[in-house]
């Protein structure tokens, strides 16, 4: 395996007395797309929330590109090149969706650079209007878009920051089949430019198609972290999704 | 009459300033400041104190400018820990306790008597030529705020400004420092804001704690809403128009042969009016921000 772009030690969470994450280690290589799935309130949420910054562990230890990320605000994560998108994008409703992707970009847009004229053209925020086929969009104000095309945009402006770990929750909910497949083609293309992926989902077919690996959360602890394929086989996965009985039934067959 | 069209039209350019700064912190960073008239005291206390010393004009902007930063890197450390409405309320409270502040401490600048006698920046020019170069520098001032605001608010830093406006949890996800974008914001418009104030003083040539009411934030309020927030030329025609509106006031009031003591109850009337109807019926002001600018890249 690669370098590691992200490593979890021992990362530990809880509100009040409910425990939501307990000892959750794993690692992330530079060149990874990984999936990190389980059941509702299983604490994918939480941990991406984490990791990102925008809530913080009680204990453990996070790096990113082997510096401790662990307690930094999420803008300090960002810059250092760990960007999320949310599960319900919000976009605004007095920017274009042209004006939201060139937002995506800090270059030019320090209070001093407004006077030295930096920042003009945005060749890249035009190119990735193009690939994620929002052109006949992007003069609209970016709150009128469909659900999933809010997904698209947010996908598409984290990708603007020129991100090395790229985590994003639950991309494909509300995006139309066909989009879907189109998805997976751009992001295992910037996946190959060197952008590693964490990705929250669901959807276990899209699972197979983009992911290498996946990281299974139940009740706070990692109970798979294996290839796709062997979900299926693995006994404690089919149990936290379907229960005990089935899980033999499956399993056994 | 021309005298008079005169001053009004200086008192226009002055709240002009005022709206503009204003603008700028709510109309494009989502800053809702009820503190901004402190910011117009800085600069016409700093008028007060370099002249009560006999520090002259220069040393009593370099004041004003020095006081407002300061009241505008408080205003966003108190932002740090508070939501939008809270702050907004925060910044109230910060600029009623100065202003008591102001009106207690005789040591200051005279306490509730004020600061009279500051001499006019054109006072040994005939008339009216002192007055018509109050108002040009009232006028270039206006225009030097225009160019600067949109600058700003046109470049990416304004589309920065305005990410963080309407989804402050997305700008801070692709690497924003909303901190350091709030504090930026209200130190410019804290800047413009004093520089009305030091100009007030000047022109007025009397400064006291009366003028810091919070009636005067709200009157900077009705003319950005009323001119259209999140546009600068709305926030410059709501100023001119709400004080060529004031101005007439006493007019229609003879006219409509009415008792003297219903002049002020007319003006709030029209700022109160004013707000509640544009609040209701045309939320985006006379002149509404344009959505995907010439320059968006």
């Amino acid at each position: 395996m690669a370098d590691a772009v992200l490593t979890a030690e021992r990362v530990a969470k809880a509100f009040g007395a409910h425990k939501v994450l307990s000892d959750v280690r794993f690692r992330i290589g530079t060149d990874e797309i990984v999936g990190l799935l389980g059941p509702n309130g299983s604490g994918k949420s939480t941990l991406l929330n984490i990791v990102s910054g925008f809530s913080h562990s009680d204990a453990g230890e996070i790096l990113f590109l082997g510096n401790s990320i662990a307690g930094m605000p999420s803008h300090k994560i960002a810059r250092q090149g760990l960007v999320r998108t949310f599960q319900l994008p919000s976009m605004p409703h007095r920017m274009t969706v042209r004006e939201v992707l060139c937002a995506g970009s800090r270059d030019g847009a320090g209070l001093l650079d407004a006077f030295s004229g930096k920042g003009g053209d945005d060749a890249e925020a035009d190119e990735l209007i193009e690939q994620f086929a929002l052109a006949p969009v992007a003069h609209l104000p970016a709150s009128s878009l469909s659900g999933g095309q809010k997904k698209l945009l947010s996908i598409a402006v984290a990708l603007r920051t020129q991100p090395k770990l790229l985590c994003l929750d639950e991309p494909t909910a509300g995006v139309h089949p066909q989009l879907r497949g189109r998805m997976v083609e751009l992001l295992k293309a910037f996946s190959k430019r060197g952008v590693a992926m964490l990705v929250v989902e669901h959807d276990m077919h899209f699972i197979r198609e983009l992911c290498g690996r996946c990281i299974v959360l139940d009740r706070g602890e990692i109970i798979a972290d294996c290839a796709p394929r062997e979900l299926t086989k693995n006994e404690r996965v089919v149990e936290a999704y379907l229960g005990k009985s089935v899980a033999r039934q499956k399993v056994s067959a | 009459m021309v005298e008079f069209l005169v001053h009004v039209a200086i008192m226009a350019c002055l709240y002009g300033l005022l709206s503009l700064s204003l603008n700028l912190q709510v109309g494009f960073a989502g800053l809702v400041n009820f503190g901004q008239v402190i910011l117009f005291g800085c600069g016409t206390y700093g008028a007060a104190i370099a002249f009560s010393h006999q520090l002259g004009p220069v040393a009593g902007i370099a004041l004003g400018i020095v006081f407002a930063v300061i009241v505008a890197a408080a205003f966003a450390r108190l932002g740090r820990n508070l939501g939008a409405d809270y702050w907004g309320i925060a910044t109230l409270a910060v600029a009623e306790v100065l202003r008591i502040l102001a009106n207690n401490e005789a040591w200051l600048a005279g306490g509730a008597q004020g600061v009279g006698g500051i001499p006019l920046l054109f006072g040994d020019m005939p008339r009216p030529m002192g007055p018509l170069m109050t108002l040009g520098l009232c006028v270039a001032l206006l225009l030097a705020a225009w160019w600067l605001c949109q600058r700003l608010t046109t470049s990416r830093y304004g589309l920065a400004l305005k990410l963080m406006r309407e989804e402050p949890q997305l700008a801070a996800s692709l690497g924003y420092d909303l901190a350091a974008l709030k504090t930026q914001t209200l130190m410019v418009a804290a800047v413009l804001a004093a520089a009305s104030g030091f100009v007030f003083a000047h022109y007025i040539t009397f400064v006291g704690p009366d003028q810091l009411v919070s009636s005067e934030t709200f009157l900077i309020w009705a003319m950005v809403i009323i001119g259209g927030s999140g546009n600068h030329l709305g926030a410059i025609v709501g100023a001119i128009l709400m004080q060529f509106l004031f101005a007439f006031v006493p007019f229609v009031k003879d006219a409509l042969g009415l008792p003297s003591e219903h002049v002020a109850a007319m003006r709030l009337t029209l700022v109160g009016g004013g707000l509640l109807a544009f609040l209701i019926w045309r939320t985006q002001g006379l002149i509404p921000e344009h959505v995907g600018g010439k320059q968006n890249g």
